[in-house]
């Protein structure tokens, strides 16, 4: 068996497992730790200068619900969804549209096309910031909701397009010929075939997109201003304060930040499932 | 039902030409068997005619229309693919049905179809499994049945049988001619595999690199074949074959020497002189003490019925001799060959018959 069961090792390796094991665990959660505890303590111990210590007492109740009275939180939770769910939509669609035809079809300029969707992806985005926002503002999209979808849709659609043109051409291409020879026509073979064979690449992109455009931080400062237009990543920062990090709420926010990608995390697990195309050709 | 013409049909991957030109016509209601080793071009050429693969030169026709630069649903073609090309997210109905359905078939004329094809494929209890559920066979009729609602002129069978065991290739194999009778259609059915081609065609078209080699029914070219190539092809174990010499015997006969020392004498070869290529099928060569050809038996394959003796004379390859299954000669035996006269087949050395050993009247 591969790899060797560890109850099978050496006695040194045992130990050495169940010792190790522990402690990286401890060390790859510390900040994760330490956000949650400090997003439960009262802001007196952070201004006794109580860090890392155990809290004072339990500020738990107060803190996440002085987030939400003392800041546009709620708003901005509702922008991030506003930007976030059309961008997902939007790459899904096109990306899984132009992977299908990268993947199926022969015409002359098919693999250029798709070498530039790869290519696309070497860009950094720092590079884009200025012009971006320069076009943006040219276009009448600055600071508007319309510009950060339209935006994050371009950027994500070509890692999205040779992600679901690889799974595409993962699949038997004789299931296409096979309905061709039927008499199928092509939106259909999309829609009846190819769409529930990459359901699984759908969910995977769709949560990486989701994390991503959620937690997008860069565009979200570039591109926005206005409280009705600025996603959660941005307005965290609204809590610093004029004089006085509120850390302890802003530990807070970003628990209550970090949430929704977790959840599309567990809503799409189920669609995870692998061997979808069990039985189609010889297994 | 309809009658396949090709006509000088060519097809170039770049500047490789695959299929150099081929000629056939296939009779309505025939089973057309392409065979041949892999390479020759078998499968495309089956592509081609459904349409899947683009024709670079050359005619297509079924029955009677030109269908060469036509779409593959308007041939009035339906393929059954090796590997069954089923769709896993539906349900053995679905996948049956899925084109009528998507084609705007009636609901009615789609059930009746169904019902039909589930009765002659025995399917009416798995309708509602997903191809995950069925078995290496069942999968297959499926993916017939799927070919079999369409009611094509033209059913195209790409190697189906390739992919299941050998108990089970028996048996559908008797299934496909059964229903080849049933629905009295033309078949075109591709394989490598010579006993499928044998046991199910009425004509036998055996293609090499790209070009036919011979066209005939199953025992035209197991008897008579015009070249090395499809002697060899043909049967199992495959014909045997030595490098000779010809010379003249007189009153038009021929004497063949053979590679360690004997010689044999035949009539009616196209040539009487110069080097040759001798075959002869496994079941000509007898074991005899006055046998032309000496040697030692090297391995025996008991299939119960028959045993094939491997026989070493000398030559680089030992000779396959059919014999009775209650042989009793073993590895390390000696033993004396005789070769029928009237079966041999000469081939010139460049591949073409020069005297046809065939047995048929």
């Amino acid at each position: 068996m591969f790899p060797t069961p560890i109850e099978n090792s050496s006695s040194l390796i045992r130990i050495g497992y169940k010792v190790i094991l522990p402690i990286a665990l401890f060390l790859w959660l510390l900040p994760l730790l330490g956000i949650a505890f400090t997003s439960i303590r009262p802001a007196a111990d952070l201004d006794a200068g109580n860090y890392f210590g155990w809290p004072s007492n339990f500020a738990g109740v107060e803190n996440y619900t002085s987030v939400f009275t003392r800041s546009n939180i709620g708003y901005y939770i509702l922008n991030s969804f506003k930007v976030t769910i059309p961008t997902v939509i939007g790459t899904l669609i096109l990306s899984t549209l132009a992977g299908y035809a990268l993947a199926i079809y022969n015409f002359r300029s098919n693999l250029i096309i798709f070498f530039l969707f790869v290519a696309g992806n070497f860009v950094p985005f720092q590079i884009l910031a200025i012009p971006v926002r320069d076009l943006s503002i040219d276009m009448g999209l600055y600071d508007t909701s319309i510009g950060l979808i339209m935006f994050h849709i371009a950027f994500q659609t070509g890692f999205c397009t040779l992600f679901m043109r690889n799974f595409i051409k993962a699949l038997p291409v004789v299931l296409i010929e096979s309905a061709r020879v039927e008499g199928v026509n092509d939106w259909k073979i999309f829609y009846y075939i190819v769409l529930p064979l990459v359901r699984p690449a759908i969910a995977a992109l769709a949560v990486l997109v989701f994390t991503f455009i959620w937690n997008d931080f860069f565009w979200a400062t570039i591109m926005s201003q206005s409280v009705s237009v600025r996603p959660i990543t941005a307005g965290i920062s609204e809590l610093k304060g004029q004089w006085k990090a509120a850390w302890e709420l802003i530990a807070a926010a970003s628990i209550i930040a970090a949430l929704p990608p977790v959840a599309m995390f567990f809503m799409m697990q189920k669609h995870f499932i692998a061997g979808l195309t069990l039985g189609a050709t010889k297994g | 039902m309809a009658k396949v013409e090709l006509q000088d049909v060519r097809k170039s991957f770049g500047t490789h030409e695959v299929i150099k030109g081929i000629d056939l016509e296939i009779p309505d209601g025939a089973f057309c068997v392409f065979v041949g080793p892999s390479g020759c071009g078998k499968s495309t050429l089956l592509r081609m005619i459904a349409g899947l693969e683009h024709t670079t030169a050359g005619t297509i026709m079924i029955g009677g229309k030109d269908v060469t630069i036509v779409q593959p649903a308007k041939r009035g073609v339906a393929m059954v693919f090796q590997s069954y090309a089923l769709y896993p997210n539906m349900t053995v109905a679905e996948n049956i049905t899925f084109g009528l359905r998507m084609t705007n078939q009636s609901k009615a004329t789609t059930e009746k179809k169904l019902s039909d094809a589930a009765l002659i494929l025995k399917l009416d209890r798995l309708l509602d499994r997903k191809p995950a559920q069925l078995s290496g066979g069942q999968r297959q009729r499926v993916a017939i049945g799927r070919a079999i609602v369409r009611e094509p002129g033209v059913f195209l069978f790409d190697e189906p049988l390739s992919n299941l065991d050998a108990a089970l290739r028996v048996e559908m194999r008797t299934e496909i001619s059964r229903l080849h009778a049933e629905l009295d259609s033309t078949m075109i059915y591709v394989t490598h595999d010579q006993i499928e081609a044998m046991t199910m065609a009425d004509v036998i078209v055996v293609l090499n690199a790209g070009r036919i080699e011979q066209v005939g029914s199953p025992l035209e070219l197991y008897h008579n074949p015009n070249s090395l190539f499809v002697a060899q092809f043909m049967g199992s174990p495959k014909m045997n074959t030595f490098a000779v010499e010809l010379s003249d015997y007189g009153h038009r006969k021929t004497k063949v020497d053979l590679p360690n020392g004997g010689f044999i004498v035949v009539d009616g070869s196209e040539r009487l002189s110069g080097p040759a290529v001798l075959g002869v099928r496994p079941e000509h060569i007898t074991i005899d003490t006055k046998g032309e050809l000496k040697g030692e038996v090297v391995l025996s394959e008991r299939l119960g019925p028959e045993t094939m003796l491997h026989v070493d004379v000398g030559e680089t390859e030992p000779v396959i001799v059919k014999e009775d299954g209650l042989n009793k000669l073993s590895r390390g035996d000696q033993c004396a060959l005789k070769i029928e006269a009237d079966a041999c087949h000469l081939f010139a050395s460049e591949g073409q018959t020069i005297r046809s050993g065939s047995l048929l009247d």
